[in-house]
């Protein structure tokens, strides 16, 4: 009796507690999830439904705006660059980076967590006061316009953010696997690359794939530092947005938005699927 | 030649010494175990002769040569683990042919080596399988045939069988010793299951506190303890302590008043003492100790006692059955040459950890 009586409350309580979390995950998706929709629907739209008030959501859909811009050859190149900058940001990054969280988490050097406190420290610095500096470093140099410019203004953002990140993924693993391999034969180099490489190799491929969205959709720096050659995407959709002359086009900018969302869609599908793995694996430790 | 020589050796972290001058000689062949409570120095010891960590003070030689500044992969040294760090992305065959990879040795040979390892543990079914797919016991044999198949001049154990549960752990233990006594090769073996370092060593080397309390044969620890931490750290069920003033020569005064008539014996000039004796030196008798019978634990060939004497809970053990009671008084008697004398000091925690196996 007394059992029955205390369970029945919690019951309620908890079937509540499932109620509201699904209706606050509803309202955060939807919230999250309507301007992307919207953005797609925008984009299949011609001028006149664009503007149709109030906004509707029947009409014919149309490939025109996508037609029109995949066929712009400007179009087709700031993708390239934006492909060719993201990709070379994110493995150099991923390179150093790795190696520098794996001397975080592993080699003993004085004062190592103070370094690497600094450098956590150092994207604290607001971008737009980076980016004037740079862009005068990088025209003495000669570097303005160049896809390696992105590639190492990005990396000053990427670096950090793959250390911290791959610094905690190397301290969840068992400390004894590199001994083990430094006593089978390998130097602290060789067993990082054939022992603690393989192992982290979701955890490595989640981190590029991240780090590669952020290069994709970066702005500021690939305003500031190029002007025509080595232009990215989110550059041109700023140009499409801020066009004081025509006034912003609507189906532009939809569409060549999801022409940009939609590789980062499938990398953010690719990385959850790499991450559920990673944690599968991590469970074969003991 | 499989000889490793440990001369003085000190480990300092920063400002704090965590072993203070240790030396050890083992012999080529030799089973030694290191042994002590956890935090005695007895791993950190171990990783400094595999080279995982560095040599504050002293040296240590492998064969005849320093070892100090070698890098673990030129010290021809094998080490299992608590854990067994096998590479979860290699299967049996690649963990165990791993380190002859890396000293690129044939093919053909490696082939050769591992399967042999493989014959001797009995692993030959598993050798495709990855280690996430053996269990805990395979797991432990697989890192003991990556460390065979290396034929290297040392094995180091770091409580191997730790994460082993208890019938496993007595049964790898044998596996241990037999496969020493095959290979012959010189072995360290850190664990703090005093049972495991008297059943598999031929010497054992109990540490306290960053330094050596005593070192010697399993069974001369056993008998002629040096000090009350080995004589409570050695044993299971430990042996029985009493604390008390010797009054006079003969007489020792417990301290809840209760006299004792001692054997003339060592006393070393010593007014206040602790004496020992072990469970399996006591026997029921007519006359003796007075004790109260607390517990009666029997376990079929022989009978754990525990009973109250003088505000002491005292352990006893009978070979075979007894019909003692209890709440019913017996009284309890020894051969004066069991028992030990120490300086009177509190007993040490361990006396309390008790092993399973």
């Amino acid at each position: 009796m007394t059992a029955a009586a205390t369970v029945a409350p919690q019951r309620v309580r908890s079937q509540l507690g499932h109620r509201i979390r699904i209706i606050a995950g509803v309202l955060v998706s939807v919230v999250f999830l309507f301007p992307v929709y919207w953005m797609v629907l925008t984009s299949f739209k011609n001028q006149v439904d664009i503007f149709t008030n109030p906004p509707t959501f029947l009409f014919t859909p149309t490939l025109e705006t996508y037609i029109e811009y995949m066929s712009r050859a400007d179009v087709m190149r700031r993708l390239a660059n934006t492909v060719i900058v993201a990709t070379g940001a994110g493995l150099l990054s991923i390179v150093v980076g790795s190696m520098a969280g794996y001397a975080l988490a592993r080699v003993r050097i004085r004062g190592a967590a103070t370094f690497g406190l600094l450098i956590l420290l150092s994207r604290g610095v607001p971008p737009i006061a980076l980016a004037v500096p740079m862009f005068l470093v990088a025209r003495k140099l000669g570097l303005t316009d160049k896809h390696i410019t992105l590639i190492l203004a990005y990396s000053t953002f990427l670096i950090p953010y793959v250390m911290w990140l791959m610094r905690s993924f190397f301290l969840s693993l068992p400390r004894e696997l590199e001994e083990s391999a430094m006593i089978d034969g390998c130097s602290r180099y060789g067993a990082f690359f054939k022992i603690i490489v393989p192992i982290s190799l979701p955890g490595l491929l989640s981190t590029l794939i991240f780090s590669m969205i952020l290069a994709w959709e970066e702005l500021l720096f690939a305003l500031v530092l190029t002007n025509r050659h080595a232009t990215t995407i989110p550059v041109a959709i700023a140009g499409i947005a801020g066009d004081t002359v025509n006034g912003a086009n609507w189906g532009a900018l939809t569409a060549v938005g999801t022409i940009t969302v939609v590789p980062v869609v499938i990398f953010a599908l690719m990385v959850q699927k790499w991450l559920i793995k990673g944690l599968a694996e991590g469970a074969t430790k003991g | 030649m499989g000889t490793v020589h440990i001369r003085d050796v000190r480990k300092s972290y920063g400002a704090v010494e965590v072993l203070h001058g240790v030396s050890i000689d083992i012999e080529d062949g030799e089973f030694v175990a290191l042994v002590g409570p956890s935090g005695c120095g007895k791993s950190t010891l171990l990783r400094m002769i595999a080279g995982l960590e560095d040599i504050t003070g002293g040296e240590i030689l492998i064969g005849d040569r320093v070892v100090n500044g070698v890098a673990p992969k030129d010290r021809d040294i094998a080490m299992v683990f608590q854990n067994y760090a096998l590479y979860p992305h290699k299967n049996v065959r690649e963990n165990m042919g791993f380190a002859l990879r890396q000293r690129r040795v044939a093919k053909s040979e490696i082939a050769e080596r591992v399967d042999n390892a493989a014959r001797i543990l009995g692993l030959e079914p598993l050798l495709d399988r990855k280690p996430r797919q053996l269990s805990g016991g395979q797991r432990q044999r697989v890192a003991m045939g990556r460390a065979i198949v290396r034929d290297p001049n040392v094995f180091l154990f770091d409580e191997p069988l730790s994460n082993l549960d208890a019938k496993l752990r007595v049964q790898m233990r044998s596996e241990i010793k037999e496969l020493h006594q095959r290979l012959k090769t010189t072995t360290i073996y850190v664990t703090h299951d005093q049972i495991e370092a008297m059943t598999l060593a031929d010497r054992v080397v109990v540490m306290n506190g960053g330094v050596i309390e005593q070192e010697g044969p399993p069974l001369e620890l056993y008998d002629n303890p040096a000090s009350l931490f080995v004589a409570a750290f050695i044993g299971s069920p430990p042996m029985n302590f009493l604390e008390g003033d010797l009054v006079q020569p003969t007489v020792l005064q417990l301290q809840d008043g209760t006299r004792l008539n001692l054997p003339v014996g060592d006393r070393k000039g010593r007014p206040r003492v602790t004496i020992g004796i072990r469970p399996e030196h006591l026997t029921v008798a007519q006359s003796g100790w007075p004790a109260t019978v607390s517990v009666v634990e029997p376990t079929g060939s022989e009978t754990q006692i525990t009973a109250r004497f003088a505000g002491h809970l005292i352990r006893v053990i009978m070979r075979g059955r007894t019909s003692v009671r209890p709440d019913e008084t017996i009284h309890l008697t020894f051969d004066e040459r069991n028992l030990h004398f120490f300086d009177a000091a509190p007993v040490p925690e361990v006396a309390e950890m008790e092993d399973v196996a």
